[in-house]
């Protein structure tokens, strides 16, 4: 569904991906994992058609990224959504009113009621969304992300600085929707608890290339008693 | 799709005091104001208040819709990551700015006509049926100038406060370098000359005479003119270059 091959990515001279490999198979969720800055989101937003990049192979739903029509494009992103950082949509709009107008952008076949019902909106709907807490938004971005039933979701940071509790409800609908679709998730997490309980692999991104991609299971089998305590061992303090 | 983002667009304009403020409450409110203190006085050509101001401040309007509703809007979001989302939908970019170029273009007209209400009920402003059709095609070609500007300048702003306070910098300079408050003919000789480099006091004093129908092919339209066409070029430069650094 994805593969990526020595992606290659600066920033005003400044390399910040070296020829990142990485591969993502339907139905999976990977967990992207690295210290900040090490060029998680920019990964994330190349496969996203949001930004391009000076080298390497990008290929998504088998369309090369180097030589896209607009067109083409807008048919690949049809296929994607996603909850980036910050989460943001417009500010004077209520809730119900951004899922209609997503649901227009990505010509949704699914009532918005029932979205409101699978991810319990009903008691702010009506509420503008610069007036949500973070939890609150995060969830409405997760509803307009489901909204298209994609083929790939991306999402960056989903659940930073939330509550335990909001945590699990927003996981237990990724998982859900990941069940019910077979879609590919792709997230960045700070959370290595979450790796360990919920994505099928995870890609470890230092020095600007993925030095681990692999099964979480994989490596505690390495001897380490937690992912957490493979991070710590492999990622050096900035 | 095209109606749907319009209707978005209009309803969040309309929720956005800040805008609604400084578009279309300020200007009609100054005008009033204006008209009752210098209300009786003589113009330039003979023209009465009314006769300038009108096209004035309709074009005040349109300035303070374009700079603050659409360009300060862009910054806004850019900054807050909006943009990137929106970017990430199956929405193409000419949907968005159609969309936005007509809410403008609603939102203006809407303070064209209450403006040009205002002048005929309070001022006894004359109503020519010809002379509101040039007005109006020449008021729909300064919006797409003023969109042109305001598209480039805001390229260039990252941050949301930075864009804030050029925006409320601006409103002051244009007000008052523009010819909206009051005659530049009566204003130190160097405000005089920093109103000339200001694209605004050309554009108002072509929107007077076509309003009038006092419009001259002399040396002082062609140089209004071929600034205008001047910052129209430059700003589609720009624009241009701005959408290759992605």
């Amino acid at each position: 569904m994805i593969k990526v091959k020595n992606l290659h990515k600066s920033y005003h001279g400044k390399p910040v991906l070296k020829g990142l490999d990485f591969q993502a198979n339907k139905g999976e969720i990977i967990g992207v994992i690295g210290k900040n800055g090490a060029g998680k989101s920019t990964f994330l937003e190349i496969i996203m058609t949001l930004k391009s990049y000076d080298e390497g192979e990008v290929n998504v739903f088998g369309h090369d990224l180097k030589h896209l029509t607009e067109q083409k494009q807008q048919a690949i992103r049809s296929n994607i959504s996603a909850v980036l950082q910050p989460t943001e949509f417009y500010k004077n709009l209520k809730v119900v009113e951004l899922l209609r107008l997503f649901k227009a952008y990505y010509q949704s076949d699914l009532k918005i009621e029932q979205i409101i019902e699978d991810f319990k909106l009903e008691s702010h709907k009506k509420t503008y969304f610069e007036k949500l807490s973070g939890g609150w938004k995060q969830k409405v971005s997760l509803a307009i992300a489901f909204l298209s039933n994609p083929k790939l979701i991306i999402l960056d940071e989903p659940t930073t600085g939330l509550d335990p509790h909001m945590r699990n409800t927003l996981w237990s609908y990724i998982a859900e929707y990941n069940r019910k679709t077979g879609g590919t998730v792709i997230l960045t997490t700070h959370y290595m608890d979450e790796i360990e309980m919920y994505c099928d692999k995870v890609c470890l991104i230092n020095d600007g290339k993925a030095e681990v991609l692999t099964t979480p299971e994989n490596i505690l089998a390495r001897g380490y008693s937690s992912i957490n305590n493979f991070y710590l061992q492999n990622v050096e303090a900035i | 799709m095209l109606l749907t983002q319009l209707k978005y667009d209009l309803i969040m304009f309309s929720r956005e005091i800040f805008y609604l403020a400084f578009s279309l409450i300020i200007p009609p409110v100054t005008y009033i104001f204006l008209g009752q203190l210098f209300g009786e006085n003589t113009y330039a050509n003979g023209l009465t208040y009314a006769e300038v101001y009108t096209p004035s401040f309709i074009l005040l309007i349109t300035f303070s819709v374009i700079f603050f509703a659409f360009g300060f809007e862009q910054v806004v979001n850019r900054s807050s990551g909006v943009e990137k989302r929106i970017l990430l939908a199956p929405v193409s970019k000419k949907i968005l700015l159609v969309s936005n170029i007509l809410r403008s273009i609603i939102v203006t007209s809407v303070g064209y006509f209450f403006i040009q209400m205002l002048g005929i009920f309070v001022y006894n402003l004359p109503f020519d049926y010809m002379n509101f059709i040039s007005s109006y095609a020449f008021f729909l070609l300064l919006n797409i100038l003023l969109l042109i500007f305001a598209s480039a300048i805001y390229s260039f702003f990252k941050e949301m406060k930075s864009a804030l306070v050029f925006s409320i910098v601006i409103f002051q300079f244009v007000m008052f370098t523009g010819g909206f408050a009051l005659p530049i003919e009566i204003m130190p000789k160097f405000v005089q000359m920093i109103a000339y480099l200001n694209p605004l006091y050309h554009m108002n004093q072509l929107f007077i005479a076509i309003w009038n129908n006092q419009l001259h092919f002399d040396t002082d339209t062609f140089l209004s003119l071929g600034y205008a066409l001047f910052l129209l070029i430059i700003s589609y430069l720009i624009i241009q270059r701005q959408r290759k650094t992605v």
